[in-house]
């Protein structure tokens, strides 16, 4: 009953969102080619690279490739569903529009950070499904594989976005918060690369501290050999970690909280 | 005559100093924004190169050793310090929330504000780049250039500052029209940092590429003044300047029409 409500909430959420899209057609359409020029960076970047070596790693050019697009497609997915509500949280902050969005009957968390979805992004769905089934084939994915993928990408996603929620916590404690999104944006930057590309420390500390190396090399690893499951259950309990230390905080942050003049 | 060159003067003064002391208000923000993400990009790449040249068999790709390619990522850091790191981010809010119309009463044009706000925030660049290049000297993980060649790729990267800001200012002018401009910043920055060479030296990319880039002011925002601070640069460096010049030209005139039509639009009620 409770679960049917927040649906029926982010239905109107996901209405709203799309009214507001489709006022600002040019807008809508830069969206989309940010996008297409971001994917065409990253994807570009990698096959240049294999056009000098013949492996990073272990990986080959189409496995690499698989995991870069892997990770374009949780970033897709973050795009499109999440990330303009970590904006417009720092803005709410600093405004003290925050308080309109706490006096809401319904969670806090959620109407802060899922509250606005961008439909520009949706359109791209295409390109980084398309370059992940594409590069999956070419690198022999088992057919467990293609059926475990929309769940890993969610597992993914979900990781991705619950440390972003954490790490969004501290703006309650910055004035001016928009240096967390880029901190945010760096970490991205970070989960981008497959965690064997980083050195001891570098490695030790995006996986146990904040552990940014799991959201695609714990999926993908799973997908190219089943035994190697562990960085998965660290994902798994890197979530729950993340979701137990987001309620503390978040409840510190509102003590901290002066609304308008934070 | 000499009257209102020092008035001219103490106003570009005044404006300076109160962007310092904003600058330095939010000195947690100003080190998250401006310095993080360069520090970060240079970490991933370091990285990355690293794994890479582990490889058996991997010594030299297009000419760069494992040292030379870190050289070249920490001169590109240095560049994004020195050429890119200006944002101009409260322009378009400003804009678009009506605030600009403080502005606009002022004995000083708005154009002169922000290139007066730019200048000050490049100050602060230039003493991050040489903190930077310092710490990165003393960890041994680039050699420090002839001075002739410090000095040229430094006032070269400045001058690629003037074109960067005249992109960004014109970009932030677009919120007359467009209720979001971070789009167009993104987008900028996205196609610039892989065109410039800042995430990978231009001799690794295809011919075909590099042959059009010739055509386009991408190559002189990172991988120029990267070359002449490695002492590697070809060609000359008058051309190269003239070049940027012209782009920040021609930049500079599309910021300054898209003000003319921009401001018949302006309401100042919110737009």
């Amino acid at each position: 009953m409770r679960i049917l409500h927040y649906l029926r909430v982010y239905r109107e959420f996901v209405n709203t969102s799309f009214s507001e899209a489709m006022t600002y057609r040019l807008h809508f359409m830069l969206l989309i080619l940010m996008d297409l020029a971001f994917y065409a960076a990253t994807l570009g970047s990698v096959s240049f690279i294999y056009d000098q070596v013949e492996t990073i790693g272990l990986w080959k050019r189409e496995e690499f490739l698989f995991f870069v697009s892997f990770v374009l497609a949780i970033d897709h997915l973050h795009m499109t569903f999440v990330s303009p509500n970590f904006w417009q949280f720092s803005f709410d902050l600093r405004t003290g529009k925050l308080d309109f969005v706490l006096l809401r009957p319904i969670g806090a968390i959620f109407s802060i950070f899922f509250r606005t979805v961008r439909p520009a992004s949706l359109v791209n769905i295409v390109v980084p499904w398309g370059c992940m089934i594409h590069y999956g084939m070419e690198a022999g994915l088992p057919s467990w594989g293609w059926v475990a993928l929309p769940a890993l990408v969610l597992a993914g996603l979900c990781l991705y976005v619950s440390l972003e929620i954490l790490l969004s916590m501290s703006m309650f404690w910055f004035v001016e918060s928009m240096g967390i999104n880029f901190v945010r944006i760096q970490f991205q930057r970070i989960a981008r690369w497959p965690d064997f590309v980083y050195g001891y420390y570098g490695r030790k500390l995006f996986t146990f501290v904040f552990p940014v190396l799991l959201v695609g090399s714990a999926p993908v690893r799973f997908l190219f050999d089943p035994t190697d499951y562990w960085p998965l259950v660290g994902l798994a309990a890197a979530v729950g970690a993340t979701w137990l230390l987001t309620g503390v905080f978040f409840r510190l942050g509102l003590r901290a909280y002066e609304s308008a003049s934070s | 005559m000499l009257r209102r060159l020092r008035t001219e003067g103490a106003k570009w003064k005044q404006t300076l100093e109160i962007s310092w002391s904003n600058l330095m208000a939010y000195k947690m923000n100003f080190l998250l924004l401006i310095v993080g993400p360069t520090i970060v990009f240079f970490f991933v790449k370091y990285n990355v190169w690293t794994s890479i040249y582990a490889m058996d068999g991997v010594d030299d790709i297009r000419g760069y050793n494992l040292e030379r390619m870190l050289g070249y990522q920490v001169w590109v850091m240095i560049v994004g310090f020195l050429a890119q790191g200006y944002m101009g981010t409260r322009l378009a809010e400003d804009i678009r929330l009506g605030r600009i119309s403080s502005y606009l009463l002022y004995p000083f044009e708005f154009w002169k504000f922000h290139t007066a706000k730019f200048l000050a925030f490049q100050v602060l660049e230039i003493l991050v780049a040489a903190v930077t290049l310092g710490a990165t000297l003393l960890l041994g993980l680039v050699k420090l250039p002839e001075w002739e060649m410090l000095a040229a790729g430094a006032l070269f990267s400045l001058l690629v500052g003037f074109f960067w800001f005249a992109v960004s200012y014109a970009i932030g002018l677009a919120a007359f029209w467009l209720e979001e401009t971070w789009v167009l910043r993104v987008l900028f920055m996205t196609v610039s940092n892989f065109l410039s060479g800042a995430v990978l030296p231009l001799e690794i990319f295809p011919r075909w590429i590099r042959t059009l880039l010739d055509y386009t002011p991408f190559p002189y925002v990172t991988f120029v003044p990267v070359k002449i601070f490695m002492g590697q640069a070809t060609g000359s460096l008058w051309a190269a300047s003239a070049n940027v010049l012209l782009w920040t030209l021609l930049a500079g005139l599309l910021a300054g029409a898209i003000w003319k039509r921009g401001i018949t639009l302006y309401t100042a009620a919110g737009m």
